[in-house]
């Protein structure tokens, strides 16, 4: 009894410096987001203590709604994108690579060393009028005059897959990783081409390497704010820049809550889908 | 070399050789496996047994050398190409798909109806005793009954040739056994070629019609196991099948009249062989070969170890000249010796098989 009261301590005291942690870095200024969104506001943007639900009711407007709907067709572009070039390279370093794949793996790793803005900054650069793609399209003779690569819905796509690439490799790596290699020669044994093989074996056995991914690219992209006011000029109002704009510029402060509140919950929706579809792709085997 | 149209040559390798790298798995190995037996590639680990089946199923293609199917050039037609099917060492069933989608499998590929699919996939489940178990998943079953399911997949598209490599390996040894049986009677049931893969000599012995014992990539002796075991060619394969006594020896005269020999402090004549007077040679029997008791003219010996098997005795004698004959006899319920005590030790020298002495391989 005594030693289990002790382990008990010593739980608590192991536990309790990342608790306190996330309680008062995390949980708190949550809380704080939640109440401000049912605060009301005074002509000024000054919180005024009460509570509404009028801040919700405003997004169930048609304006906020096409900005739900943009957010939700930038994500999921992204995420789409996304696997369909992460997988091949996941694919590659898993069954191909061989002994270069640490150093493959590493080189994906790279990138985020460098602080995040920089990095999509440098693809402002790259993009321009005189960056180095327009010189590239010009000097092979492709283009005359210089592109409008920025500010467009491609240059944006572009910044999102950059920035999200590696979140997609690294889980369905790791499920490719551990397949296998007999039950792929097993497909081939029992009369199934490499193509038919991917398909009925190495693709569902990759699965819950692919629902990850897409979680981990599809949440934080319903949240991106840098890339697509960095690289898409932030002409389509999404709900990064929507909470950005609400809090700072309008000085909705209870508006802007309710969509950060609104976006969590959005969040919290995909990460029980991804629970739910884990689960049966789980029960599959 | 046999004439490639031949139909009663199912598999044929000639001078296949394999090589990774540096290293050669397969040496120019020639080799024609006749439809409808059942023919055993052994040896240790390493010895290119597993390479050779992999060279046959397709899952690597040969450096040097080709391999017919049939009669026909497969050595660069690609595994999922080739008519035969295999039972891998640990089963390889995929695992998110239940029994029936697994045996169906090879069915699905080839686009047979999802009606056809079922009904051929439950025959073959309920040959190898499955039935009941068709919508379980892999993990649900024992290892003897994905070993059973494993094979209904490999059998269900009805292959011209099944290779097995290594399937029991991971069995208990009663399962083991009683899958040795059970494969055998399969096997002459359908009429189906299976080349087996084993470093078992015991289960080759038991299921073969033929087999090749290999060592460095290449074929020692190919035999009946009546043949390999009563008439090894090589120190290898007597010592690699089945338990065996090695005695040095010494050749006195050798002439077509007989070699003879001088062994264990006497001079036996042995048929004629291509040794000279004054050759260290090694002379083999096996153990159930030699008897207790004889006359004075057999050596003698004093008991060191005794192992009760059961249906066996399993004597350790130690000679007078210091060698170790290893001599089992039946249990046939007459009275048991003790250690320590003194025999004479009979054999027939027709029983003997002499082998010129490898300087690495030097008997006890």
């Amino acid at each position: 009894m005594r030693r289990a009261a002790r382990e008990r301590v010593e739980t608590a005291a192991l536990l309790a410096p990342s608790v306190v942690l996330l309680a008062v870095f995390v949980l708190l200024p949550l809380c704080i987001v939640a109440a401000y969104s049912f605060a009301l506001r005074d002509p000024y943007g000054a919180v005024l203590p009460g509570f509404t639900f009028d801040n919700y009711a405003e997004l169930f407007q048609g304006v906020y709604l096409l900005v739900f709907v943009n957010s939700f067709k930038l994500a999921a572009a992204t995420t789409v994108l996304c696997l369909l070039i992460g997988y091949p390279v996941a694919y590659y370093i898993a069954f191909k690579a061989g002994r270069a794949a640490p150093a493959l793996l590493l080189l994906l790793l790279i990138p985020f060393w460098i602080n995040f803005l920089i990095r999509i900054s440098a693809w402002v650069v790259l993009l321009g009028r005189g960056g180095l793609v327009n010189g590239a399209l010009q000097a092979s003779g492709l283009t005359d005059a210089p592109l409008g690569l920025l500010n467009t819905l491609g240059a944006t796509l572009v910044g999102m897959v950059y920035a999200f690439l590696p979140l997609t490799v690294f889980p369905i790596y790791a499920a490719l990783q551990p397949i296998d290699r007999r039950l792929l020669e097993a497909g081939a044994d029992l009369g199934a081409g490499p193509a038919e093989t991917f398909w009925r074996v190495t693709l569902p056995l990759s699965l819950p390497g692919v629902l990850a991914a897409a979680l981990f690219v599809f949440v934080p992209s319903m949240g991106v704010f840098a890339i697509p006011v960095l690289l898409g000029g932030g002409k389509d109002i999404i709900l990064g820049n929507l909470i950005v704009q609400l809090f700072l510029e309008f000085r909705n402060i209870p508006l802007g809550a309710a969509v950060s509140m609104l976006l969590l919950a959005l969040s919290g929706l995909g990460i029980l889908a991804y629970m739910r579809a884990l689960r049966r792709v789980e029960a599959m085997r | 070399m046999s004439d490639p149209s031949d139909p009663a040559v199912a598999v044929e390798l000639r001078g296949v050789a394999k090589r990774f790298g540096s290293f050669t798995a397969v040496d120019h190995l020639d080799l024609a496996i006749r439809a409808g037996e059942f023919f055993t590639l052994l040896g240790a680990s390493g010895c290119g047994k597993t390479t050779t089946l992999r060279l046959i199923a397709g899952f690597e293609l040969p450096t040097e050398g080709h391999v017919l199917l049939g009669g026909r050039d497969v050595s660069e037609v690609p595994a999922f190409q080739r008519p035969v099917h295999t039972v891998f060492q640990n089963y390889a069933l995929f695992p998110h798909l239940s029994v029936l989608d697994n045996v169906a499998f090879p069915l699905r590929v080839r686009r047979l109806s999802r009606a056809e699919q079922r009904a051929r996939a439950m025959a073959a489940l309920e040959m190898v005793q499955l039935q009941g178990l068709a919508d379980r998943k892999p993990s649900q079953l024992s290892g003897g009954q994905q070993q059973r399911a494993a094979l209904a997949r490999a059998l269900v598209n009805e292959p011209q040739v099944l290779l097995l490599d290594e399937p029991l390996g991971a069995l208990d040894l009663k399962l083991r056994k009683e899958m040795q049986l059970e494969l055998k009677a399969m096997q002459r049931r359908l009429g189906i070629t299976f080349v087996f893969v084993t470093h078992d000599q015991e289960e080759a012995l038991t299921m073969s019609d033929r087999i090749a014992l290999m060592q460095g990539g290449r074929i020692v002796q190919l035999d009946t196991p009546t043949g390999l075991y009563d008439a090894p060619q090589s120190l290898y394969a007597a010592q690699f099948i089945g338990e065996t006594n090695l005695i040095a020896g010494r050749v006195v005269s050798s002439g077509a009249a007989g070699t003879v020999v001088e062994t264990l402090g006497r001079r036996m004549t042995l048929p004629p062989s291509a040794v000279a007077a004054g050759d260290a040679v090694t002379l083999a029997i096996r153990p159930e070969r030699l008897r207790r008791g004889g006359g004075t003219d057999a050596p003698e010996g004093r008991l060191e170890e005794l192992d009760f098997i059961g249906t066996d005795l399993r004597l350790v004698y130690r000679m007078a000249d210091g060698s170790r004959l290893v001599l089992r006899q039946q249990n046939d319920g007459g009275p048991m010796p003790t250690p320590g005590e003194a025999a004479r030790i009979a054999f027939s020298p027709r029983d003997l098989r002499l082998f010129p002495t490898d300087p690495e391989r030097t008997p006890q």
